[in-house]
């Protein structure tokens, strides 16, 4: 038998002596700060930096990490601390993990285990453990392929948005699916550079509708009491007032009683909308539904609206755009916990993009693996198990991913 | 005054007295008058008072000098009826302006990178991009509001301009002028006082958020990251020891005692750099979700540390003082 992580370096090393040519290095390398996680030891070494794609082969091929990331920021001195490298500037990046998105598959296919009673669940992670009520635990996720259609999804309101509303050409971003469970999006231009801390956190909460006020988007009561109507914004409007109707319309059309219920709407307004319905479906072809049930006023309104732009924002990271010294995962380099690689996603072509095809490194070989337990899951055209307690041969890159995941122990390479 | 050519030995005593009255009218008034009939020395005045305010070491007097004349440059913009002439203006600063005027209410619209340069320092809401109409890259703007950014801009191009390094001789007269304007201020000074924190730490001032942070601590909950960063600073920028502090850590059960020593003492400024670090702004906790349990204080400031200073006062006055643990 084989040791199942001296077993996956190997793949790695193997993968980056052969493919170090589709690496392509970094803009402005020398100014990049570069950080490699260790295999064994699961230490990230940072603070390193190299001159060319050679050199950076040469680190990849070295070191043998199991994730390979390099800083969005520019430094004068990329190996000096922290302190003392000089920062010049940095990329804007977004962060879209399917961590931190509601998904229909609800996560049933993650577990976790509680640190300190042992409880085991399924799904979301608790706030705290249900038995002992502590806060640690450790975690198996499973990217699966609801959840990546999810974050796909948000990826593309998250384009929508940079593109439309802050005039992001589209030949400076690059979008990248991680090699687990989400998507990055990078922005590479001189003028976004310099953006501060502060900047790119007013930008971050205008992607995900923090503090909006839907009365600074036309939402409000115009005219004196008597002739006091309620206006809105309308499907068609740009930027956040028509995202804040579109969003209403959606949220609308298929809301229930309870939903409803549940944002704070009082039980006659509820009736009342219910009531009419069709007029308000017909309500948007003209001045939308704003004004057609006056007894709730704009209160009501405005929680609906509420939820409209929740469901219109883009689900990103919030830190990782926030941080200006963030390292993030170097493109065609392998993801440690799955063995597939960071791979850039055809701009044009995102809604056809299938990460589980695109994203295998390893096409050929096969190695046998006993598997403890691993769903059903797909790679390429072929769907593999679910398996439990079972010895089977898999293709390597099926195999490579049970084993990152700790689903499996290698056996025999064939 | 370089480019203009002029010399500080040179210039009349009218000069001279209406730069000292712009810097008199900033201290007092925190406002510097407009007195466009004698264009001339309004215009000549501005950079011998610049160079006036720059001479002294005093920090909070060019802060309060360039705020002052920014005030003066946004009444004078907003009464402008000539948009090209804020066009110009605003292109003198670099800003991607341009005239749209053919979306009322807006007059202009404005690259949203020199917007949020600005905007990022103003904390009404109106002012939060995502409140804004934001199109293709342009934030859409009233004439008032371009007159708001313009006012920051100044303000920030002209603390620039004071904060110059070492030391310059001005001739006898000016140097007076400027030993009368010290003394002023020093009286003025007297009357806005500057709090500092008591040495004991009173628990029952923490704003909700940090209180959140701290109880969850105490009770051996896991904290985020950008929590416990801001409880850390928070904590010893209000006179906590780092050794408390860390004390308050210990009760975790993944606490490593190296590796968190090394974390608070760099929050509290005794390694690396040096800088000891503010916490984050409420806005900041709110992107991250850290704010929370909003009360009454809250909606009147916008950082933590001021809800704790004005906290402080109206306890002093009440109970006597709970002191933290240890």
């Amino acid at each position: 038998m084989m040791e199942t992580k001296t077993f996956a370096r190997n793949k790695f090393l193997e993968y980056y002596q052969k493919h170090s040519a589709s690496i392509k290095p970094p803009t402005q390398i020398e100014k990049r700060e570069f950080g490699f996680l260790l295999f064994k030891e699961k230490v990230m070494i940072r603070h390193k930096s190299s001159k060319n794609s050679d050199d950076l082969t040469k680190l990849l091929t070295t070191i043998v990490p199991s994730d390979a990331y390099y800083s969005s920021a520019y430094y004068e001195k990329p190996e000096e601390k922290m302190e003392q490298k000089g920062w010049l500037g940095a990329d804007l990046i977004f962060d879209i993990d399917a961590d931190h998105i509601p998904t229909p598959c609800a996560k049933t296919h993650d577990k976790w285990t509680c640190n300190n009673c042992g409880t085991v669940g399924k799904g979301v992670l608790p706030e705290k453990c249900p038995a002992c009520g502590e806060q640690k635990f450790d975690e198996k996720t499973w990217p699966c392929e609801i959840c990546l259609e999810s974050a796909k999804k948000e990826t593309i309101k998250l384009i929508d948005t940079l593109t439309k509303d802050f005039g992001f050409p589209t030949k400076d971003i690059s979008v990248s699916f991680s090699g687990h469970r989400g998507y990055h999006l990078h922005i590479e231009n001189r003028a976004v550079q310099a953006l501060d801390s502060m900047a790119r956190k007013e930008i971050v909460d205008y992607i995900l509708g923090i503090g909006l006020e839907t009365g600074f988007h036309g939402l409000e009561e115009r005219g004196e009491k008597k002739s006091r109507v309620l206006a809105g914004p309308g499907l068609d409007d740009l930027g956040w007032r028509g995202r804040i109707s579109r969003g209403t319309y959606e949220f609308l059309l298929n809301a229930t009683p309870e939903e409803l219920e549940k944002i704070g709407l009082k039980k006659k307004f509820i009736e009342a909308l219910t009531q009419h319905e069709k007029k308000i479906l017909k309500s948007w072809e003209e001045k939308g539904p704003w004004g057609i049930l006056m007894r709730g006023g704009v209160t009501s309104w405005k929680k609906i609206a509420q939820r409209g732009v929740e469901m219109q924002s883009a689900k990103i990271d919030t830190v990782v755009t926030t941080d200006i010294h963030r390292l993030i995962r170097l493109n065609n380099t392998l993801h440690g916990k799955t063995g597939l690689k960071k791979i850039e996603v055809p701009f044009n072509d995102i809604e056809k993009f299938d990460p589980f095809k695109s994203a295998i490194a390893f096409k050929k070989g096969a190695v046998k693996v006993l598997v403890s337990d691993a769903p059903e899951f797909r790679l390429g055209d072929q769907t593999y198990g679910p398996y439990r307690n079972r010895q089977v041969e898999l293709p390597t890159a099926a195999a490579l991913l049970l084993l990152c995941k700790g689903m499996a122990e290698a056996k025999e390479e064939k | 005054m370089k480019e203009l050519d002029l010399k500080i030995e040179d210039m009349s005593d009218p000069i001279l007295a209406r730069a000292e009255q712009r810097i008199e009218e900033a201290l007092l008034k925190a406002e510097v008058s407009t007195q466009l009939h004698k264009d001339e020395i309004e215009i000549t005045s501005f950079p011998v008072a610049i160079m006036m305010v720059a001479s002294t070491t005093d920090k909070l007097m060019k802060k309060r000098y360039a705020l002052a004349e920014a005030k003066r440059a946004y009444n004078l913009l907003n009464e402008e009826e000539n948009e090209d002439k804020i066009l110009e203006i605003a292109s003198a600063f670099n800003w991607k302006i341009r005239l749209a005027d053919d979306t009322p209410p807006y007059e202009f619209a404005l690259s949203f990178m020199d917007y949020l340069k600005n905007a990022t320092k103003f904390q009404a809401k109106k002012w939060k991009l995502v409140n804004r109409v934001l199109v293709d890259g342009e934030v859409y703007l009233t004439k008032d509001d371009t007159a708001r950014l313009l006012e920051e801009e100044v303000r920030a191009h002209i603390e620039k301009k004071l904060d110059v390094k070492g030391k310059f001789a001005l001739p006898q007269n000016v140097a007076d002028r400027v030993e009368r304007l010290k003394k002023t201020f020093t009286k003025q000074k007297g009357k806005i006082q500057f709090e500092e924190f008591p040495a004991g730490v009173v628990i029952s001032a923490f704003p909700p958020c940090i209180k959140k942070l701290y109880d969850d601590i105490r009770s051996g909950h896991h904290l985020s990251h950008i929590g416990r960063f801001a409880l850390t600073s928070f904590l010893t920028n209000i006179g906590m020891t780092p050794e408390d502090v860390i004390n308050l850590y210990r009760s975790l059960s993944d606490f490593n005692e190296r590796l968190t020593r090394y974390q608070v003492e760099h929050i509290a400024g005794g390694r690396g750099s040096r800088t000891k670090y503010l916490p984050p702004q409420c806005t900041t906790l709110r992107t991250h979700g850290v704010c929370t349990n909003m009360d009454e204080i809250c909606r009147g400031i916008r950082h933590p540390l001021a809800h704790y200073r004005k906290k402080l006062r109206t306890i002093k006055t009440e109970v006597p003082l709970e002191r933290a643990q240890k």
